[in-house]
């Protein structure tokens, strides 16, 4: 293993200060070379984190100093931008590696006496630098641009789902075309925000985005800096985006900055805003006239995911409470499997389970209605509506199912095999075990006499 | 350079805040000056005192009823003036964390110092932050005692602001050393990691409290070298743990009319919240796509925190949040030939990092058990973690008690701050009660 090259460095030079000087009392050379070194090299830094305070950090939007939480939230923006503006710079210079990393065997920081930390930079009272301004001293193996500075926290409005409390809310509707909502669909479709949304929310989420005319030209829809709450979506026209390096737009001919993109119809800009409210990145204005956007802010959004995820939680809840077989599971562990449950839907006449095959989940019907069959008979021997299960014996052991269930109407049902149920709660034996599970024979066609 | 608190925050209100301290509560309003200052005085005392007793207690007896637990009441007498300014330790949108000492203190206390976390209520309403810093204030009274979190010792508030007093920790945050030592060795990873563990297990399985902004900015360091947990402005008590008889009868309460409040009857339940909250390298997916989320964001967190630990940054990474947020919920994470990462610590962060939270460990059946098993953690001995057998493996330079240079300076507060205003405190006094 070599020996690192700015080690080397700083080795070499101190040689040749000991050569120049020839020292009698060498230990104290030493130490009081490096301590010169120490202080020269940090107040270098610390120069160079005052003179040029707006390096990098200004290209992160969404974390200056918006609805932090408290402690966490350790600094100003212009705070943040120092330190990560610092560090992008430092990367660029070859450094010398005056502290020891953890790495190495004689990592420690000692106690009370002239550790790191003491000498002229461990003072309390004289503003030296803290230890998170000791940057890192090589860039070898680190990200570029990596903003090394305290990161802030982010909060979206706390909100309360509908169905939990008194008000009556229910998302905006506002009518489009088939052809509208077949393009918005398109737009969309790809956004991770929007791309695990079920049929029912993605109708609501698009029945919820609001025409927004933008007759001129010049129009700012956003501007880089301000607070962001709407999410939009180009129907017709085109939009230039603007971003001006220091963070917001600024007066004057300039300050919009530079042009970095057009938005034709179909794209969309200021997603960031349907998370939590977060300064702007850009400023993006209408190129022409006669423009329309569609437009969906953050409390609709969230309102309308959080409130069906919080509607179907608790039907599941509900439909597993009905399940004997899982009588003895606790809240929390009903919580736990209607958090894994998994939503299929089937059309009338789809065979969901087949008698004879080895069965490896169970299902709860959420809507519509399905039959059991058994070989040999006409008719159906069991009938399930909303809110039935079937298929849980399967959970239990392999032995081959003993009946089909098919649909008769389209049905929607909540599913969860064996193996995820067991990576949840163990093996269902134990659970059983905690009392005795009675009475399948007589409900349950399914379990083989 | 001290001042007293006091003349920090109210200049020119002197009067007003002395007079609207005494009638904030109800208790408070039938007190005279001098029960006031007698129940002041022994509160003072249980103040200096409270650390006395070294040894941690056991988890079950940290998690008792906090009704019966000195540690994390609301004071009684107890104001800003009672308290000395030494310096700041932290600042945030609407929080500043100062360094305090006892104002007139028995000559046997004047070394005792504290951290004193200061909201200003017009800031905590602005930034929509009501719940959160009432979930904060009473998540921390349930855990007082434990030996990895901040310890709330007390909590006050005044015509403007509310107080909470924390034990001070005078390592300053694991993020300083981190990002100073560039990474950490595995063994250094390790201690810190099996230390959150315990927190972990303690918080979502005996007091079913979700953390939510894990990250080494929140660690701090107590001068032995081990974790305190801090900043719990996000925690939340969803409900789904085993608690003891009082907290299943206080989750059962019923939600008055016009709270505005997340936490209620059902919700408080269910297990699950939905407030996107966090920092954004360290959100789980589920969080990110509004899914409803559990305690099994903090293992997320874990996997992130012990890849930044080994790295030095975060596995996923842009200047732009949105495409930090795309990674998250669709990029596997990708470990760097530089430094060699081990198998077992690979194979942890990757079980952690599951989108799947059917496959989450932590999450999944054993729980936090399951994760002291996991080989990462191999040859660690978890009692004597939980009893702090070992000193840390980095021990911060702390000279005396007070010492506040492992902590970052800060500027002073800006002049021409918004007042709280009398219609302010009408709509929203109520909801500061607890303090």
């Amino acid at each position: 293993m070599s020996l690192p090259s700015a080690y080397l460095k700083e080795i070499e030079s101190l040689n040749r200060e000991v050569l120049k000087t020839a020292p009698t009392d060498i230990l104290q050379f030493c130490a009081n070379y490096f301590n010169r070194r120490l202080e020269s090299e940090r107040a270098q830094f610390l120069l160079s984190a005052t003179k040029d305070p707006k390096m990098s950090g200004s290209t992160f939007p969404g974390r200056l100093g918006t609805n932090a939480n408290p402690f966490g939230d350790g600094t100003s923006a212009g705070k943040e931008q120092m330190s990560s503006g610092t560090i992008s710079k430092v990367v660029e210079e070859e450094e010398n590696d005056t502290i020891t990393s953890p790495t190495t065997p004689s990592f420690a920081f000692t106690k009370g006496g002239s550790s790191t930390f003491g000498g002229p930079f461990g003072g309390d009272a004289s503003g030296d630098g803290p230890p998170s301004s000791f940057k890192p001293t090589s860039s070898e193996g680190f990200p570029a641009h990596y903003g090394m500075g305290r990161r802030t926290s982010v909060s979206a409005e706390s909100l309360n789902p509908t169905a939990s409390s008194n008000d009556n809310w229910s998302p905006p509707f506002h009518s489009k075309s088939e052809d509208q909502i077949a393009r918005l669909k398109k737009s969309i479709s790809g956004n991770f925000l929007f791309s695990h949304l079920d049929d029912e929310q993605s109708a609501q989420v698009l029945g919820a985005l609001v025409e927004k005319p933008i007759p001129a030209k010049g129009i700012k829809v956003i501007t880089q800096g301000d607070q962001g709450d709407f999410f939009y979506v180009v129907e017709k026209g085109s939009f230039d985006v603007y971003v001006n390096p220091a963070g917001s737009l600024q007066p004057g001919m300039d300050g919009l900055g530079s042009k970095v993109a057009t938005i034709e119809p179909g794209g969309s800009f200021g997603e960031l805003a349907l998370m939590y409210n977060a300064p702007r990145a850009a400023t993006v204005m209408s190129a022409e006239a006669g423009c329309t956007l569609w437009a969906l802010d953050r409390i609709t959004f969230r309102r309308i995911l959080m409130d069906s995820t919080f509607q179907r939680r608790r039907l599941y809840e509900s439909f597993l409470e009905e399940v004997p077989l899982l009588s003895t599971l606790t809240r929390y562990e009903r919580s736990k499997i209607a958090d894994a449950l998994e939503t299929q839907k089937f059309p009338a006449g789809t065979t969901i389970i087949k008698e004879g095959d080895a069965g490896e989940a169970f299902y709860l019907l959420e809507s519509g209605e399905a039959e059991a069959y058994k070989a040999g008979t006409q008719h159906p021997v069991k009938q399930y509506k909303k809110g039935d299960y079937f298929g849980e014996l399967a959970l239990l052991n392999d032995a081959p199912r003993a009946a089909s269930v098919v649909s008769k109407t389209e049905v929607k049902v909540a599913t969860l095999g064996k193996d995820g149920f067991q990576r949840l709660l163990g093996p269902v034996e134990s659970i059983m075990r905690r009392t005795k599970y009675e009475g399948v024979e007589e409900v349950d066609p399914l379990h083989k006499k | 350079m001290h001042r007293t608190l006091s003349h920090v925050f109210h200049e020119a209100k002197e009067g007003v805040l002395h007079n609207a301290h005494l009638t904030h509560s109800s208790s408070r309003g039938s007190m005279s000056a001098t029960e006031r200052k007698s129940i002041a005085e022994q509160e003072k005392q249980f103040v200096a005192h409270f650390s006395d007793q070294h040894e941690p207690l056991p988890p079950e007896e940290v998690q008792q009823d906090p009704r019966n637990k000195e540690l994390g009441r609301s004071s009684r007498a107890l104001s800003v003036k009672d308290f000395e300014l030494v310096r700041t330790l932290g600042t945030g949108t609407f929080a500043r964390v100062w360094l305090v000492k006892l104002a007139n203190p028995a000559p046997e206390d004047k070394d005792k110092v504290f951290a004193l976390k200061v909201l200003r209520k017009v800031e905590v309403i602005k930034l929509k932050q009501v719940d959160h810093v009432n979930h904060e204030r009473q998540v921390l009274a349930d855990v007082a005692g434990h030996p990895f979190i901040t310890t709330l010792i007390t909590s006050f508030s005044d015509h403007d602001s509310l107080y909470m007093l924390l034990d001070y920790c005078p390592g300053g945050e694991v993020f300083s050393y981190l990002r100073k030592a560039k990474r950490f060795d595995e063994r250094t990873a390790r201690f810190y990691a099996a230390e959150i563990v315990l927190i972990l297990e303690f918080l979502h399985e005996r007091e079913g409290v979700a953390y939510r902004d894990l990250k080494p900015e929140n660690l701090l360091l107590d001068a032995e070298g081990h974790i305190k947990l801090v900043d719990f402005g996000f925690a939340k008590r969803l409900g789904n743990s085993k608690p003891p008889s009082f907290l299943r009868r206080r989750s059962f309460r019923r939600k008055k009319s016009g709270d505005s409040e997340e936490e209620n009857c059902t919700d408080c339940n269910s297990g699950e919240t939905y407030t996107l909250c966090g920092t954004p390298e360290y959100l789980a997916p589920e969080v990110i796509q509004s899914k409803g989320h559990t305690t099994a964001v903090d293992w997320w967190a874990l996997g992130i925190l012990i890849y930044e630990f080994l790295t030095g940054y975060p596995p996923f990474w842009n200047q732009n949040p949105i495409e930090i947020y795309k990674q998250i919920v669709s990029k596997p994470v990708h470990f760097p030939n530089e430094p060699q990462i081990s198998e077992e610590a690979k194979d942890i962060i990757r079980q952690f990092c599951t989108v799947d939270r059917s496959k989450r460990l932590g999450n999944i059946s054993g729980g936090a058990q399951r994760v002291k098993d996991h080989p990462f953690f191999k040859g660690v001995k978890w009692e004597d973690v939980y009893y702090r057998k070992h000193k840390g493996p980095i021990l911060p330079p702390v000279r005396y008690p007070g010492d506040a240079q492992c902590f970052d300076m800060y500027p002073d507060e800006k002049e021409g701050r918004e007042l709280y205003s009398d219609d302010l405190r009408r709509k929203w006094d109520d909801h500061f009660k607890d303090f």
